[in-house]
């Protein structure tokens, strides 16, 4: 909801941008006006469905005696950030969801960019590919959970079997709670392959290919070319995948309710701030404790977006951009 | 600008016109024959849905006054979320299926009413004493039984056979069985995802209940109740579900002797059975001489913001699946308990239980049977529970470290409220 938000408003900003073009007109109060009414439909949309809910859950999670249902709100202050800073399992769902973005989101981005641009050199077979490792995207996550689920069995799992014949011993990947983050960390890679190899293969077709042609007659070798040709006019579109990745790990919850039937794993292995917010609202009725987490989690999503586009700037000036 | 002017202008006519043709046709139809809706949400699905359509539609035709609505959510926890969200929107349904344990958060929330002013008489009277207490909340009535199960032992008749087992009467037995034929590559007890209706069960024959108002977690009653499936599970002798959910994934594959499992499974135990596979049912063992087992599933309670003719004819709904001739019929179509004592007793269920004796067990072990108490923070306490026994079963915890840290949380809980 939180990111969605964010993503709202900067849709906005551009959007507004775009239409005092479209109007061709000096910003003006006349002109500004007219933009506005263009844009109502978008705001009105906008305002119920992103902005207004994210302002109510600040405010939700600011009140410490409340009464969901009628809305009657007996005290306000920071005592549900205190009681989550104090909670164990508060703890152990940032750690779980920190680990998941720093682990799963440079595997997906790497192991993303290296199938692009295997896909982009091998063209005849680029439709192909670009299907299969997109199918995942578009498959519904509960099927996704439970194919995994039979994958990752004790007995007779695919998993198991490749692994014995290496010789290792079969894991009890899902019930095993020092292997069940593991578990999820593959099936979250896995399935954010897809999305990303098509933006990279997106941002591979864009670069002009006379420049690959001009480093070749330098001298510059592949991995020459990938550095300092391919690589920082790629640029715009990795921050993107950065960003848009790390967003999906912190937002992990649908994977964990699939693959562990409904539970966060043994002994909460699996359990992400998501899987606490949902736990927290629906099963154990705390409405501001899930309003806060989801602050939470909102300041480290929007900390790490901001953080990510400052990086991105700074890299751009270096580069010589503006 | 102009033809943006007129077409806004067309469009609003139009759709001013059209509510109020709406209305026009909305007051023609005469008032006497409309039937008052009563919309009922639920979570049933599959088999169980079928036979809840059948018995709202044979309401339906019973009477001309009401007419019930029903409306499957998928399931229960859906349900639940759903009542969650409408109640802050105000859009409840007339009457919905939820555990009662959750009376106390919608009391509090101030959009469940009491069903006293609405049901005949002598209807609280008639639901079977095992659940009756379960109804009550503040002295009123706000819940009353639906789909109702309990925990029954499911084992398997060739393995027993083959290892010379009887059917276990006691835990000790359970326990005893498992060593037996651990050295054989079997496993003695399968057990759901969750170990909290055996603990509960456990505790409660210990007679320390693990749910009351201020529970006693660190008792040796309690903690020696929960080492009983701690042991069994430390000795690799019983094994969770884990990712499976429930134990009868396991028990199916022919390699465990018994399965600890609700009633209301019996139904896709029989259609999930392979071929050359025999089982039978049995009430829960005992422990320390007593027999506990616990007793789950779902209730129908009423909204405030249904109507007064609306809450006349969910009431009236409510007594017609409490006849004796509706609840046997459920009973029999999904597996669940009959509700009322009268349709327990009636020749009619004993007759089926001769027919089907896999059901004997859930009505012998009735009277036994137990319910935990109505309490404000029960799902919040539970969730608590539940992450104990989680860590119990992967061996994170003992049951002397996951029960004082348990207390411990209790007493915060309790200073909260």
């Amino acid at each position: 909801m939180y990111h969605k938000a964010v993503i709202y408003l900067t849709a906005l900003a551009g959007a507004f941008g775009r239409v005092m073009l479209m109007l061709n007109a000096k910003p003006s109060v006349k002109s500004t006006l007219k933009a506005l009414l263009y844009l109502t439909p978008f705001l009105i949309i906008t305002g119920i469905f992103a902005v207004w809910p994210l302002i109510h859950a600040f405010l939700i999670s600011s009140y410490t005696h409340y009464n969901y249902y009628t809305n009657q709100v007996g005290a306000i202050g920071w005592g549900n950030f205190v009681t989550l800073w104090h909670d164990p399992t508060f703890q152990l769902a940032c750690r779980n969801t920190l680990l998941l973005v720093l682990i799963v989101m440079p595997i997906t981005v790497l192991l993303s960019l290296l199938i692009a641009l295997g896909i982009n050199h091998s063209r005849h077979l680029a439709g192909f590919f670009r299907t299969i490792y997109f199918l995942p995207f578009v498959t519904s996550t509960v099927a996704i959970g439970l194919v995994w689920n039979w994958l990752f069995r004790l007995d007779g799992g695919l998993l198991n079997r490749f692994l014995g014949y290496f010789g290792i011993n079969a894991i009890d990947w899902l019930n095993d709670p020092h292997y069940a983050l593991a578990a999820l960390m593959v099936v979250c890679v896995w399935q954010g392959l897809g999305v990303n190899i098509i933006l990279f293969l997106a941002g591979l077709n864009h670069i002009d290919q006379r420049y690959a042609v001009i480093a070749t007659l330098d001298g510059a070798s592949p991995w020459q070319r990938f550095t300092n040709v391919t690589g920082p006019l790629l640029l715009p579109i990795t921050v993107l995948i950065v960003v848009n990745t790390s967003i999906t790990n912190f937002k992990v919850f649908d994977q964990v309710y699939a693959l562990f039937h409904g539970t966060a794993g043994p002994s909460n292995a699996d359990l992400t701030l998501m899987y606490y917010l949902y736990q927290k609202f629906y099963v154990e009725n705390q409405f501001t404790l899930a309003a806060a987490s989801g602050v939470v989690l909102f300041v480290l999503v929007g900390s790490l977006t901001l953080l990510t586009y400052g990086y991105y700037r700074h890299r751009r000036r270096q580069l010589g951009g503006r | 600008m102009k033809r943006f002017f007129r077409l806004s202008l067309s469009l609003g006519t139009l759709l001013l016109l059209g509510t109020l043709s709406a209305c026009t046709q909305h007051q023609a139809k005469p008032i006497a024959q409309q039937r008052v809706t009563v919309t009922f949400w639920h979570g049933t699905s599959g088999a169980s849905e079928q036979t809840l359509n059948q018995m709202i539609k044979d309401f339906n035709h019973s009477q001309s006054t009401y007419k019930v609505v029903g409306n499957s959510q998928g399931d229960f926890a859906n349900v639940q979320q759903k009542i969650t969200a409408a109640a802050k929107s105000h859009t409840l349904p007339t009457m919905a299926q939820t555990t009662y344990t959750n009376v106390p958060n919608y009391v509090r929330g101030g959009f469940v009413t009491p069903l006293d002013p609405y049901l005949a008489k002598q209807t609280v009277g008639k639901i079977a004493p095992n659940f009756k207490a379960a109804t009550q909340y503040q002295g009123k009535t706000y819940a009353l039984p639906f789909s109702k199960s309990i925990r029954v032992l499911y084992y398997n008749r060739d393995l027993l056979k083959q290892h010379n087992i009887q059917v276990p009467k006691t835990w000790a037995a359970v326990a005893k069985a498992g060593k037996k034929v651990r050295t054989q590559g079997l496993t003695g007890l399968a057990l759901d995802q969750s170990l909290s209706s055996e603990v509960d069960s456990l505790a409660q024959a210990a007679g320390t209940p693990l749910y009351q108002r201020r529970p006693q977690l660190t008792s040796p009653e309690i903690v020696g109740a929960t080492h009983v499936i701690y042991d069994m599970l430390q000795a690799k002798t019983a094994t969770t579900a884990g990712a499976d959910g429930f134990g009868n994934v396991s028990f199916l594959k022919g390699k465990t002797l018994f399965y600890s499992g609700s009633s209301a499974a019996l139904g896709i135990m029989q259609t999930s059975t392979p071929k050359g596979l025999h089982w039978g049912t049995a009430p829960q063992p005992s422990y320390q001489g007593k027999r506990r087992p616990a007793i789950a599933g779902n209730d129908l309670v009423l909204f405030k913001s249904a109507s007064k003719e609306q809450r006349k004819g969910a009431a009236a709904f409510m007594q017609f699946l409490l006849a004796k001739k509706q609840t046997l019929k459920w009973a029999k179509a999904t597996g669940y308990l009959p509700l009322t004592t009268t349709a327990l007793k009636s020749q009619n269920y004993q007759k089926y239980l001769r027919q089907h004796p896999l059901s004997k067990a859930a009505a012998q072990s009735l009277p036994d049977g137990f319910m935990d108490p109505t309490l404000v923070g029960y799902t919040q306490y539970q969730a608590d529970v539940n992450q104990m026994l989680s860590q119990l079963s992967s061996g994170e915890t003992t049951p002397e470290k996951g029960l004082a840290k348990l207390q411990q949380q209790v007493k915060t809980m309790l200073a909260d409220q």
